[in-house]
C-alpha cells in the first residue's frame, strides 16, 4: 500500500521533482564524463608518441576534490525538496501516520527519483564525455574521432558514489523529519517574520577585512626600507607609500566610525569603506606590476601575498556591493516620488528589497563563486597556452644526455664518455643528426670537488665555444668574452633577487687557472634546457676555452638535434637501452648517466597540462552550474509566496501582461545582480591577470589567438546564463499562473 | 437615488451536464449610490460566487450585471483588469496585503496602478489613513501590526481610489470580536461620511446588522430582503436573528 502511495506522491509532485532530478542528472553527468577518461577501458587514439597514464592519476585526484563541491549542491537540492514537502508531512502526521513512516516514505521517494537521475545522468555523461575526448585529443594535437565511453568500471564508481550520497542525504533527511515538530512543519514555508531579521554575516566580513587591512599595513611597513632607496623611480616609492597609507586610511575610517558613537550605523560604515577600497586595491595591484617592471627584489612570497590581498579586496568589494544594494535601492526609492509611485514599481521594490534582506548571504556566496568560476574559465586558455609554449622552450633538444658526479669520490672515475651508442641507435632508426654538441662541464677549483652538502655544491663552468654552439643550436645569440673575463648563464626559474645577489658577490672568480672578472652585462638567460646546471644550482659560469683546458672536467653532456622528431616508442626504447648501456651499480661510487628525449618530455607535460585544463574546466563548470541552480531554486522555492503576492496584484486589477513584465523584471534583477557583480570583479581580475602576463602571452600564445578563445568561452557562458534564466522564467511563470 | 449596480436574472452553474450545481439561481437586485448592503446566508448558499460574478473575477452562466450603466458581462477579457481597477474596491477576509510593503505603500499601490500622478499619492494616502485611524502605523509592515489594523489598511486601499463600489467578502472573518466591531464602525463611517457604496458578504448576523439593507440567500436564491429603516442596530440585529431562525440556520456562530 505504501508503495502505491509513494508512486502516487512522486507522480503528483513531478514538477517539484523536476528541478531535483535535473540537478542530480547534471551532477551525475559531469561526474561520469570526467571520470570516464580515467577508466582503464578508455583508449582514445592520441598517437603512439603519447601515454595516458599521467592523465589518469592526476584526473582521479582532481575529480575527487571537485566532487566535494557537488556534494554541497546535492545537499542543497535535498534541503529544498524537504522544505517544499514539510507541510504535506505535517498533514500526514496529523492524520496519524507515524513520523518515522513519513520520513521513510520521503526517503523512498527521493531514492526512486535519485536512481532515475542516476540512469539519465550516466547516459548524458557518456554524451558529455565526447566533449572531453575532443578536448583531450585537441590537447595532443589530434583530430576528434568518436569513441565509446560507457565503461563498466566508471559506471560502477559513479553508481557507488551517488548511492552513497543519496544514502547519506536520506539519512539526514529522515533524521530531520523525525525530529521536527508538527507545528514547525506547518510553518516551514512561512518564513516571513524570520525574513526580516538582520544578518550578522556582514559585520563578520567587515571584521575579516579589517584584519586583512592590518596585515597589509604591517606588510607595507616591513617593506618600507625600500622607500629610502634613492635608486628607485617615483612610481615605486608611490607604490610603497600607497600600500601603507591606503589600508591605513581604511582602518582610520573604521576607527572614526567607531568613535562617533552617536552615528554608529553599520550601513554607513559599509558606505564609507566602499570608496576607500579602491586605492587599497589599486596599490596592491601595483606590486606585481612594479616588481616585474623595475626588477624589485621583493621575492615571490611578497608578490603572492599582495595577490592574496588583492583577491581579498575584490571579495570584499562583491560583499559590500551586494550588502549596499539594498540601501542604494532604498535611497533611490526615497529620493523621488516619481520613482516610487510609478505604476507597479512599489511592488517591484518591495520584492527585491525583501529578497535582499533575506538573501544577502546567499547572494554574496553566489557572486563570489560565480566570479571564481568565470575567472577559471577565462584563465584556462591563457594558462594552457602559456605552459604549452613554455614546454616547447624547455624540451629544447631532441636528445639530451648528461651525467652527474655526485656519487663520485675518486677523480679517476669521472666520466669521459662520447656516448657513441646513441649515434649508432639514431642511425639505426634512420634519424639524421643535424647538430650535435658533446661537451664537458668544469669545476672552477678542484678543491671544491668534495663539497657535497646541499647548499654547498659548486657552480660549474662551460667553455665559451661549447656555450656558443648550444646557443646556435637554440637559435640564441652567441656571446664574446675578453681574455680574462667570464659570464653567467641562468636557468629560467632563477629569480631576479637571487641573480642580483649572486652577481654582487661574484664580480671576480678565482679559478685554478687564474682569476677572472665578470664581463659587463655578463649575465645571460638563454633557454638551454634544464640539464646544464649542477645539482642545487641555477647558474653556470662561461669561461674562456683557455681557462677550461686547465680545469677539472666533472660532467660530460651531449645534446643532439635530429632532422625529424624521434617517435615516442623509439624514444622510450632509447631511454631503456641507454639505461642498460650506462647502468651503474648502486653501491659503486661512479658517475651516473641520464637521458632526456623531447618526445618523452612532451608526452608527460602534455598530460599534466591536460589535467590542469580539464580539472579547471570541471571546477568552473561545477561552480557555475551550482550557482545557477541555487539561483533558480531560490526563486522557484518561493513561488508559493510569490504566487500570493502576484495574486494580490491581480485582484487589485493589474493585468497579466504587466504581471508578466514584473516577473521578468524581478528575475532579471535576481539573476542580474550577482552575475553583474561577478562579471565586474572577474573582468577586473582578468584584465589584471592578462596584463601581468602579457609578456608570456605575446611570447607563447599570441594575443589574437587568446582573444578568440576567450571570446568563444564567454559566448558559451552567456548562452548558459540565458538558458538558465529562460528555464527559471518559464517554470516561475507557470507556478505563479497556477496559483491565481 | 442614483443606481450603481443592477443584477438581472443572474445564474451560475458549476460542473457539467450530468452533475450540475446551481450556485446562483436567478438573482436580481439593485444597489443605489451610497448604500451599505449586506448579503447573508449559510455556508454554501452562493455568496462568494455572487461576489465573484459582480467583481468580474468569475463569469456568469446567464443574466446581466450593470455597473454604473456598463454591462460587465460584455466587457472583453483584456479590458477587465482595467475596469476592475477603476470601478471596484476590494476588501478580503484574509486582508490580501503585500507582506513586502509597508501599510502606507500598500495603500499607495492602489493609486499607482491607477496612474495617479506621483506627486499626489502621498497626500491621498495620508488623508485616507487619518480618516481610518491608521496614520501612525503607515510605516510598519503587515506582520508588525494587528489584524484589525491590517483590515483597516485594506479598507483604506479599497477606498483611496474612490471606486464606484466596494466589495467586501467576509471582512470580519479573520478578526476577533473587538477588532471586528471597530472595523464595522470604520465601514459604516466610510459609508456615511464618505459616501462609499459598500456590498458586504457575511454569514454572521452581527456583522450583517451594520448594513442598511440585507439580502438573505438560500440555495442560490434570494430568500428574503431586510431593510433597517428607522430601527437601531440592536433591533435590526434581533430581526436578523429571527429570520435566521426561520431559515433553520445554526445560531452557534452568532455573537
Ligand atoms: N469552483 C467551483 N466548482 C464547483 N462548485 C463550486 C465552485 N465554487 C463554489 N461551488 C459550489 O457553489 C455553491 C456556492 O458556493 P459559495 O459561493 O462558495 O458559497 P458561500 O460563499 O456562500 O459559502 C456551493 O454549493 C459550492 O459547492
Ligand atoms: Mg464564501
Amino acid at each position: 500500500m505504501y508503495a502505491k502511495l509513494i508512486l502516487r506522491n512522486a507522480r503528483r509532485s513531478v514538477k517539484d521533482y523536476l528541478v531535483y532530478v535535473i540537478t542530480l542528472t547534471l551532477c551525475v553527468a559531469m561526474f561520469y564524463a570526467f571520470l570516464s577518461i580515467t577508466s582503464s577501458f578508455y583508449k582514445p587514439d592520441i598517437g603512439v608518441e603519447f601515454d595516458l597514464a599521467i592523465v589518469n592519476g592526476g584526473m582521479k585526484l582532481a575529480i575527487t576534490a571537485i566532487t566535494l563541491l557537488l556534494l554541497f549542491l546535492i545537499q542543497y537540492v535535498n534541503q529544498y525538496m524537504l522544505r517544499r514537502r514539510m507541510k504535506e508531512f505535517a498533514l500526514q502526521t496529523m492524520m496519524g501516520m507515524e513520523q518515522r513512516t513519513t520520513a521513510c516514505m520521503f526517503f523512498a521517494e527521493t531514492l526512486v527519483m535519485g536512481l532515475f537521475a542516476l540512469a539519465a545522468g550516466i547516459a548524458a555523461g557518456a554524451v558529455l564525455s565526447q566533449f572531453i575526448t575532443a578536448m583531450l585529443l585537441s590537447s595532443y594535437g589530434k583530430e576528434y574521432v568518436f569513441s565509446w565511453t560507457l565503461f563498466p568500471d566508471t559506471v560502477l564508481l559513479t553508481v557507488g558514489f551517488f548511492v552513497l550520497c543519496f544514502a547519506l542525504a536520506g539519512f539526514f533527511n529522515v533524521r530531520t523529519i523525525r525530529r521536527t515538530k508538527i507545528i514547525d512543519m506547518l510553518r516551514a514555508d512561512r518564513e516571513n517574520e524570520e525574513n526580516f531579521r538582520k544578518s550578522r554575516w556582514m559585520p563578520g566580513i567587515v571584521l575579516l577585512y579589517l584584519l586583512m587591512l592590518c596585515v597589509m599595513v604591517y606588510t607595507g611597513v616591513t617593506k618600507a626600507y625600500y622607500y629610502y632607496d634613492v635608486r628607485y623611480a617615483f612610481v615605486v616609492k608611490l607604490m610603497f607609500l600607497g600600500n601603507i597609507l591606503a589600508p591605513a586610511l581604511s582602518i582610520l575610517l573604521m576607527a572614526v566610525w567607531w568613535l562617533k558613537r552617536k552615528h554608529r550605523d553599520f550601513i554607513r560604515l559599509c558606505q564609507i569603506l566602499f570608496p576607500a577600497l579602491f586605492p587599497v586595491a589599486f596599490f596592491a595591484a601595483m606590486v606585481p606590476g612594479c616588481q616585474s617592471a623595475y626588477y624589485l627584489p621583493l621575492g615571490d612570497g611578497t608578490r603572492n601575498s599582495y595577490m592574496m590581498f588583492l583577491t581579498g579586496v575584490m571579495a570584499f568589494l562583491i560583499c559590500d556591493v551586494i550588502y549596499l544594494a539594498n540601501s542604494v535601492i532604498t535611497g533611490w526609492k526615497e529620493k523621488s516620488a516619481e520613482h516610487r509611485y510609478h505604476e507597479e514599481s512599489l511592488f517591484f521594490y518591495g520584492q527585491i528589497q525583501s529578497k535582499l534582506k533575506t538573501g544577502t548571504k546567499t547572494m554574496m556566496l553566489i557572486s563570489l563563486t560565480l566570479a571564481v568560476s568565470v575567472s577559471l574559465f577565462v584563465m584556462v586558455p591563457a594558462l594552457v597556452g602559456w605552459s604549452m609554449g613554455f614546454l616547447k622552450q624547455r624540451a629544447v633538444y631532441d636528445v639530451q644526455v648528461f651525467s652527474s658526479y655526485s656519487q663520485v669520490y675518486e677523480k679517476e672515475k669521472l666520466p669521459s664518455e662520447n656516448y657513441e651508442e646513441i649515434t649508432e641507435y639514431l642511425a639505426e632508426c634512420e634519424l639524421r643528426i643535424v647538430e650535435d654538441c658533446l661537451f664537458s662541464l668544469y669545476l672552477p677549483r678542484e678543491e671544491e670537488f668534495h663539497n657535497r652538502y646541499k647548499y654547498d655544491f659548486p657552480v660549474l663552468a662551460i667553455s665559451l665555444t661549447d656555450y656558443n654552439q648550444l646557443c646556435r643550436m637554440r637559435g640564441e645569440e652567441e656571446i664574446a668574452l675578453a681574455e680574462n673575463e667570464f659570464a653567467l648563464q641562468w636557468q629560467s626559474i632563477a629569480t631576479g633577487e637571487v641573480e642580483e645577489e649572486f652577481v654582487r658577490e661574484h664580480q671576480r672568480v678565482m679559478t685554478d687557472a687564474g682569476e677572472l672578472v665578470l664581463a659587463e652585462d655578463g649575465s645571460y638567460r638563454a633557454l638551454l634546457g634544464e640539464t646544464l646546471y649542477n645539482s642545487y644550482t641555477d647558474v653556470i659560469y662561461i669561461f674562456p676555452d683557455r681557462i677550461c683546458g686547465n680545469l677539472l672536467a666533472v660532467n660530460r653532456n651531449r645534446y643532439i638535434l635530429t632532422a625529424s622528431p624521434v617517435a615516442y616508442d623509439a624514444a622510450i626504447k632509447l631511454e631503456e637501452l641507454f639505461q642498460k648501456w650506462y647502468m651503474t651499480d648502486r653501491e659503486e661510487k661512479s658517475a651516473r648517466y641520464y637521458i632526456r628525449t623531447r618526445s618523452e618530455q612532451m608526452s608527460s607535460t602534455t598530460g599534466s597540462i591536460f589535467v590542469m585544463k580539464a580539472s579547471m574546466t570541471y571546477a568552473a563548470v561545477v561552480l557555475l552550474v551550482s550557482c545557477f541552480t541555487i539561483l533558480s531554486l531560490q526563486q522557484l522555492s518561493q513561488a508559493d509566496q510569490f504566487g500570493y503576492r502576484f495574486g494580490v496584484l491581480k485582484k487589485l486589477g493589474v493585468d497579466e501582461e504587466r504581471i508578466d513584465r514584473l516577473v521578468v523584471k524581478q528575475l532579471v534583477f535576481w539573476f542580474g545582480l550577482p552575475v553583474l557583480a561577478a562579471v565586474v570583479v572577474s573582468a577586473i581580475a582578468m584584465i589584471y591577470f592578462f596584463t601581468s602576463i602579457s609578456a608570456q602571452i605575446d611570447a607563447y600564445i599570441g594575443a589574437a589567438a587568446l582573444a578568440e578563445q576567450v571570446a568563444a568561452i564567454l559566448s558559451i557562458l552567456v548562452t548558459l546564463t540565458v538558458c538558465y534564466f529562460a528555464a527559471t522564467w518559464v517554470l516561475f511563470r507557470r507556478s505563479i499562473r497556477s496559483s491565481f | 437615488m442614483k443606481e450603481v449596480l443592477r443584477l438581472e436574472h443572474i445564474q451560475k452553474y458549476y460542473g457539467n451536464k450530468g452533475n450540475i450545481t446551481k450556485a446562483i439561481d436567478d438573482i436580481s437586485f439593485q444597489v443605489g449610490k451610497s448604500e451599505f448592503i449586506g448579503i447573508m446566508g449559510a455556508s454554501g448558499s452562493g455568496k462568494t460566487t455572487l461576489l465573484n460574478c459582480i467583481s468580474t473575477i468569475d463569469t456568469v452562466s446567464a443574466g446581466h450585471i450593470y455597473l454604473d450603466g456598463t454591462d460587465v458581462t460584455e466587457i472583453k477579457e483584456k479590458k477587465l483588469a482595467g475596469f476592475r481597477r477603476k470601478n471596484l474596491g476590494f476588501i478580503f477576509q484574509d486582508f490580501n496585503l503585500l507582506d513586502t510593503l509597508t501599510l502606507g505603500e500598500n495603500i499607495a499601490m492602489a493609486l499607482t496602478i491607477n496612474h495617479v500622478p506621483a506627486g499626489e499619492v502621498e497626500g491621498h494616502v495620508q488623508e485616507m489613513a487619518e480618516k481610518l485611524n491608521i496614520a501612525d502605523v503607515l510605516s510598519k509592515f503587515p506582520y508588525q501590526v494587528s489584524g484589525g489594523q491590517k483590515q483597516r489598511c485594506a479598507c483604506a486601499r479599497a477606498m483611496v481610489t474612490h471606486p464606484q463600489l466596494i466589495l467586501a467578502d467576509e471582512p470580519t472573518g479573520a478578526l476577533d470580536s473587538h477588532s471586528a466591531s471597530m472595523l464595522l464602525e470604520t465601514l459604516r463611517g466610510m459609508n456615511e461620511s464618505m459616501g462609499a457604496t459598500i456590498l458586504m458578504v457575511t454569514h454572521d448576523a452581527f456583522t450583517a446588522s451594520y448594513a442598511k439593507r440585507i439580502l438573505v440567500l438560500k440555495d442560490g436564491r434570494i430568500f428574503t430582503e431586510l431593510r433597517r429603516g428607522q430601527d437601531g442596530r440592536k433591533q435590526f440585529f434581533g430581526r436578523i436573528l429571527d429570520v435566521m431562525a426561520m431559515l433553520g440556520g445554526d445560531l452557534s456562530d452568532v455573537r
